[in-house]
């Protein structure tokens, strides 16, 4: 058996070939936490434990863009919430989003209410 | 076999084996990427063959999974996160090379003879789900309201002034008219994602909805429709034409954005109807 040394942990993997664009993490979240078919293994996480989690996970990310972007960083002072690389991990996660809004809202396909197609 | 089902992992037990995904056999050789890594502190992604099928894990840390270390970890967010895209990874790159049943975050098993035996025991049903799967992904759907003012709503429902005073009954009819127009909005916009999901629904094979995702209160929209969509690969330009055409479309772009994600591994439509009994020994 092969034993690798710890190798420096990284908020994503580098290598994601088949979903090449969007890796939003709600989408990952929804496919994996509660998706799958069951193969009893010898140790089990609870199902409901999980689907609680993926609540959670889902309200965290949605609270902290809205904080941010009323300018509140109030999750530094909730203890639950107030790892360092949580709040890394989310901002990057953040950061990609926006970029990805932003190649989506330069591209012709995302029409805006102000700016309709006139197709019929 | 002597350990039995339900033998936890102590002190003793250095690695266990995480199993990731089902695929069949003949699908060797897809090697993993070589710079597969899966879950940290383990060792490299490799694949172990069981008749026709093929099972894909890793050696992990037990004490990374044992006791309660698992459930810790996934506390917290960030280590929830890194903890769900290593699975993904692995996942995402056994696709590779053909169809697989992913399976359930973090299905760890004492050795890998005990990871066979459980991929033993439900060969047929994993190999007839990876017949039905072969040659298709999924696809995600969301459609979204669109955010802006709704003068309709706004507007006081009686024409008066807001900031006189008014009577009662004036007021309660202007409650009644904006919350009339609001409903009348939601509704319309419902049946615009009915009519996405209609649409992209005849590019599918298959169909499921989801949990509509919660976004931030204040964007002022909401998901109105999320969806996945297991596709033949054939038909992927046909899903991807027609969610185009439903952008352009009008009486949807008035009311939602149409967003189309994938292809992914078919997480949403590798499930068994029925829960499998513990059949492990």
């Amino acid at each position: 058996m092969s034993r690798n040394t710890p190798q420096p942990l990284e908020s994503h993997e580098p290598l994601e070939p088949y979903p090449p664009r969007t890796a939003n993490l709600a989408d990952i979240l929804e496919r994996v936490l509660d998706k799958g078919i069951v193969i009893a293994g010898d140790i089990k996480i609870d199902l409901l434990d999980i689907e609680l989690l993926t609540i959670r996970v889902r309200l965290f990310i949605s609270s902290v863009d809205t904080a941010r972007k009323a300018g509140i960083d109030w999750w530094e002072t909730e203890p639950a919430l107030s790892s360092r690389a949580a709040r890394d991990a989310l901002h990057e996660e953040n950061q990609r989003l926006r970029d990805r809004l932003n190649e989506l809202e330069s591209a012709d396909h995302s029409p805006t209410r102000a700016e309709e197609p006139e197709s019929a | 076999m002597s350990v039995a089902a339900s033998h936890p992992l102590d002190d003793t037990t250095e690695f266990a084996t995480c199993a990731f995904a089902v695929r069949a056999a003949g699908s060797e050789p897809g090697p993993l990427p070589s710079g597969l890594r899966g879950h940290p502190g383990g060792g490299r992604p490799r694949t172990l063959t069981v008749g026709d099928l093929s099972v894909v894990v890793q050696s992990v840390p037990a004490a990374a999974f044992a006791g309660d270390a698992l459930a810790d970890r996934l506390q917290d967010p960030a280590e929830l996160e890194r903890c769900v895209r290593a699975h993904h990874g692995v996942i995402t790159a056994a696709a590779l090379s053909g169809a697989v049943v992913p399976l359930p975050l973090a299905t760890l098993y004492l050795d890998d003879d005990r990871a066979m035996a459980a991929v033993h025991d439900r060969r047929e049903q994993l190999s007839r789900l990876l017949a039905e799967l072969s040659g298709r992904a999924e696809w995600g759907i969301k459609v979204t309201s669109v955010a802006g003012p709704r003068p309709s709503e706004t507007t006081p429902a009686t024409g008066s002034a807001e900031m006189q005073p008014v009577d009662g009954h004036a007021y309660l009819d202007r409650l009644r008219g904006r919350r009339q127009a609001r409903e009348e909005r939601q509704e319309a916009e419902l049946r615009a994602a009915e009519r996405v999901l209609a649409v992209v629904r005849r590019a599918a094979v298959a169909a499921r909805r989801l949990r509509p995702q919660e976004l931030p209160p204040s964007g002022g929209v909401r998901q109105l429709l999320n969806a996945a969509l297991l596709v033949d690969h054939a038909a992927e330009a046909r899903l991807r034409s027609a969610v185009h055409v439903l952008a352009l479309d009008r009486g949807i772009a008035e009311r939602a954005t149409v967003e189309l994600t994938g292809p992914w591994v078919p997480y949403s439509f590798a499930r068994l109807d029925e829960e499998v009994p513990d059949g492990v020994r």
